[in-house]
């Protein structure tokens, strides 16, 4: 069969870092180096956002219930997650990735894509720059990556989890393997150089070869492809369908018919290692959002200001450290019966002032039924443009009095209090109504 | 309670008092309809706390009564009936609605549990106001909708001279409307109503004579119109010093033929294909330029013949907001002038010192 994707001439690599947020904790904290930790809340709601390798051969997966994961590993070390400084550190990761292309795609703290076609002149071959990359990532922050790099985007993605260290059931064993062994068995004896340069499965770096995509792709559950959740694999395996492979099998129409037509041919293209979408350097910062699962549902609209304050305050830094401006404002609640319900507020011009954004954020908050009991609360900024874009910008009255809203001044205080949570961490410095005893009532002038 | 009346009677007021219900909120009560009838008297309320609509209606009583009943559908129960009688019949858990041979029962609400009306305001202002209907057309669409902004959500309503005047803004327009020779309020005395609320009045005002009768207390203010009462909160707190904000003088005034201006700008606003889109205008001394770019989308340009006085210059403006400004002006043309491209620009009618538009432009880059 043919297999290289229509737009075959370019390299991509994926870099994907391991255990992310466990690895950081691991690094600010060497107590914990080597032990089995969570990150992630601790209540009876918690969710595991991320786990250290020890952690995972007790069976603890990102995701799960926290109270789970304390019973499969109960000498787990929790820690509660701290995103400024896993974005700190992932500003570090760009850093060093802009070093080999310019090209690169972040799609979260710790995954990117990296077009590196042009690097091959000047580090060699994928392999080889996939090598130069990890190694570097080292020096710089002091954790481990994986790098997995194909012709074809979401191969590359499917084999930096190849190139991920094996979780095994034996305490504190999780290994690396320099050669090649297990799964994906079929792919065991390429014979191109792309292997054999790179290291095999779980070396930290796997390359599948041009024109081996397919041999790497068939053994893989449909599981592994990119976009195929529950419903959808619930659906193949229904139609036997288990494998790549087996998917790749079926005429496209049949997939077309049960799947729906873009999906079903979206998904015999991948399974054919089609895919021509190209690695999109800057990708648009779409929304920015943070949300919060209480351990107690809450009832009343008093005990939820401080939790949405708190969450206005770090959406308005994250716009401003990406350089933008948000016009709408949104928050998501789920009540106690798990309806969720979001509502929104667009402002006439965009802001990144925390002000703004919380009162926009609290003033939909009073709209929220708390009397029905609420489980989790989000904000979330939408509509971004970039900082003294192209946008042209509505001019204001100048309103004294009560009415009078000062952007500058405030400008002014938001850039001093990132500077002084830049210089002395995300935690130095905030409202008065997030600390102490005043965390009671909280309003905003 | 039980009662017969002409469909069109009942859905005037059913819909009119409909308004003021607030479906959706937290309450389900405030979803209904009040229905009280006394002697021939139908009397129809529907609140949303802030915001009280009463409308009368004469109808055949036969048994006096109360029942709260929900205000949509009963509203849509009676909008499908033919023209013709409808029969209205309530216990203590039904509404029943009967017309030809239809037969409708409704659950209704605890009528005791319906917030009790506003009384008749204490310290009571009555007079009659005139030309109250086209003021708060010019005046309300200047109010803010933004609630984190509850000041700017209200209409000033101020004595000044010997007359009245109505002003709003939203931070980024104002609206000022004189009303000469309408004493209401007392001197110095001033009131700020939310702008939803005005805009009901209008609704009200444009379906009966325009004579308003005003009621003011200390925190509410209510508006008879013919058959129906609005009563309404007060925005308590002080509106902008709004004077301070109009220029005294203009170095640069076009004047330009009202529809001409409002079509070309309907037209060119087709290609402002998102809110932030602005369109520009180029004033020269016979006519102006109006363009309207957007990268993705394309452009449009028009020229509209126009006689201006001042330096050339280009001063672009949100599109709405400009249209939503020319279409009050009263007269064939409209008078705009301009400091410069960054300066509010004002509005106003040829020959009339009655309204002002003051509008601020938009920075383009």
């Amino acid at each position: 069969m043919r297999v290289v994707g229509e737009a075959s001439r370019r390299w991509v690599l994926h870099v994907d870092m391991d255990a992310f947020f466990a690895a950081v904790e691991a690094l600010d904290d060497p107590t914990l180096a080597g032990r089995a930790v969570i990150v992630g809340g601790e209540g009876r709601r918690g969710v595991v956002a991320s786990c250290s390798y020890e952690a995972r051969s007790f069976g603890v997966r990102s995701a799960m219930p926290s109270v789970e994961a304390r019973r499969l590993c109960p000498e787990a070390v929790f820690v509660a997650p701290r995103h400024g400084r896993y974005a700190q550190v992932s500003r570090q990761l760009h850093e060093v990735f802009a070093g080999f292309t310019p090209l690169v795609e972040g799609i979260s703290l710790d995954e990117a894509f990296l077009d590196v076609t042009g690097a091959e002149r000047i580090y060699g071959p994928p392999a080889r720059i996939g090598r130069l990359i990890r190694r570097r990532v080292l020096e710089q922050t002091g954790l481990v990556c994986s790098v997995g790099g194909s012709r074809v985007k979401f191969v590359a993605k499917m084999a930096s989890k190849a190139a991920k260290p094996r979780v095994t059931r034996s305490f504190g064993q999780r290994s690396r393997p320099n050669e090649p062994s297990g799964a994906p068995t079929a792919f065991g004896a390429a014979g191109d150089g792309g292997v054999a340069n790179g290291g095999g499965p779980g070396s930290g770096v796997f390359i599948v070869p041009e024109g081996q995509e397919v041999a790497f792709l068939h053994p893989h559950p449909v599981e592994a492809l990119w976009g195929v959740g529950p419903a959808t694999s619930c659906r193949l395996a229904r139609m036997g369908i288990k494998t790549v492979g087996e998917l790749a099998s079926v005429p496209p129409r049949t997939l077309e018919e049960v799947l729906g037509r873009a999906h079903g041919a979206h998904l015999a293209r991948l399974a054919r290692g089609l895919d021509d979408r190209e690695v999109q350097p800057e990708r648009a910062t779409k929304s920015i959002s943070q949300e919060e699962t209480f351990s107690d549902d809450r009832f009343d609209v008093e005990g939820l200001r401080v939790p949405v304050l708190g969450m206005a305050d770090s959406v308005s830094s994250r716009v401003r450290q990406a350089g933008m401006r948000a016009r709408t404002v949104t928050i998501k609640v789920r009540y106690r019966d798990r309806t969720t319900r979001t509502r929104s507020y667009t402002l006439k011009e965009g802001t990144d002032t925390t002000s703004d954004i919380a009162r926009a954020a609290l003033a939909l908050l009073s709209e929220a039924e708390c009397e029905r009991g609420v489980r989790l609360i989000g904000v979330s900024l939408t509509n971004l443009a970039e900082q003294g874009g192209t946008e042209a910008s509505q001019l204001s009255l100048d309103l004294g009095g009560e009415a009078k809203r000062n952007p500058s001044c405030r400008d002014a205080t938001s850039a001093v209090v990132d500077e002084v949570r830049r210089r002395f961490g995300p935690e130095s410095l905030t409202t008065a109504a997030l600390v102490g005893p005043a965390r009671r009532s909280v309003g905003l002038s | 309670m039980k009662f017969r009346c002409e469909r069109d009677v009942l859905l005037d007021a059913v819909s009119g008092a409909g308004r003021a219900t607030s479906p959706r909120g937290s309450m389900p009560i405030l979803g209904g309809l009040r229905l009280g009838l006394q002697g021939d008297l139908l009397t129809v309320t529907g609140t949303d706390i802030d915001l009280t609509i009463s409308v009368e209606a004469t109808v055949d009583g036969k048994h006096d009564g109360l029942a709260v009943a929900p205000a949509r559908l009963t509203t849509d129960i009676v909008r499908s009936f033919d023209p013709g009688a409808v029969e209205v019949e309530a216990d203590d858990e039904d509404l029943t609605l009967m017309s030809g041979r239809s037969r409708f029962t409704v659950r209704t609400h605890q009528a005791s549990d319906f917030p009790r009306v506003a009384a008749p305001a204490k310290d009571a202002t009555v007079s009659g106001i005139s030309g109250l209907s086209e003021a708060l057309r010019q005046v309300t669409r200047a109010a803010s909708s933004d609630d984190g902004r509850p000041i700017l959500t209200g209409v000033l309503i101020a004595a000044e001279g010997a007359g009245l005047r109505l002003v709003a803004t939203d931070s980024y327009r104002l609206a000022l409307r004189d009303l000469p020779g309408v004493s209401v309020l007392g001197e110095g005395q001033k009131v700020l109503i939310p702008s939803r609320a005005l805009n009901e009045l209008q609704r009200l005002l444009s379906s009966a004579a325009d004579e308003t009768t005003l009621r003011l207390g200390d925190h509410d203010a209510s508006f008879a119109v013919g058959h129906a009462t609005l009563t309404t909160r007060l925005i308590e707190g002080d509106f902008p010093d709004y004077r301070v904000l109009i220029p005294s003088g203009y170095p640069n005034r076009l004047v330009v033929g009202r529809e001409d201006l409002l079509d070309a700008l309907r037209r060119v606003k087709l290609l402002a294909r998102d809110a932030t889109t602005p369109v520009k205008m180029a004033l020269r001394p016979n006519s102006i330029e109006l363009a309207v770019v957007t990268n993705d989308w394309g452009a449009a340009v028009e020229e509209v013949e126009a006689k201006y006085e001042g330096s050339e210059m280009t001063v672009a403006f949100n599109p709405t907001y400009l249209i939503e400004g020319v279409e009050v002006v009263t007269g064939e043309e409209v008078c705009l002038d301009t400091l410069d491209a960054l300066k509010p620009a004002v509005l106003r009618p040829v020959g009339s010192d009655d309204y002002l538009y003051l509008l601020m432009p938009v920075r383009v880059p």
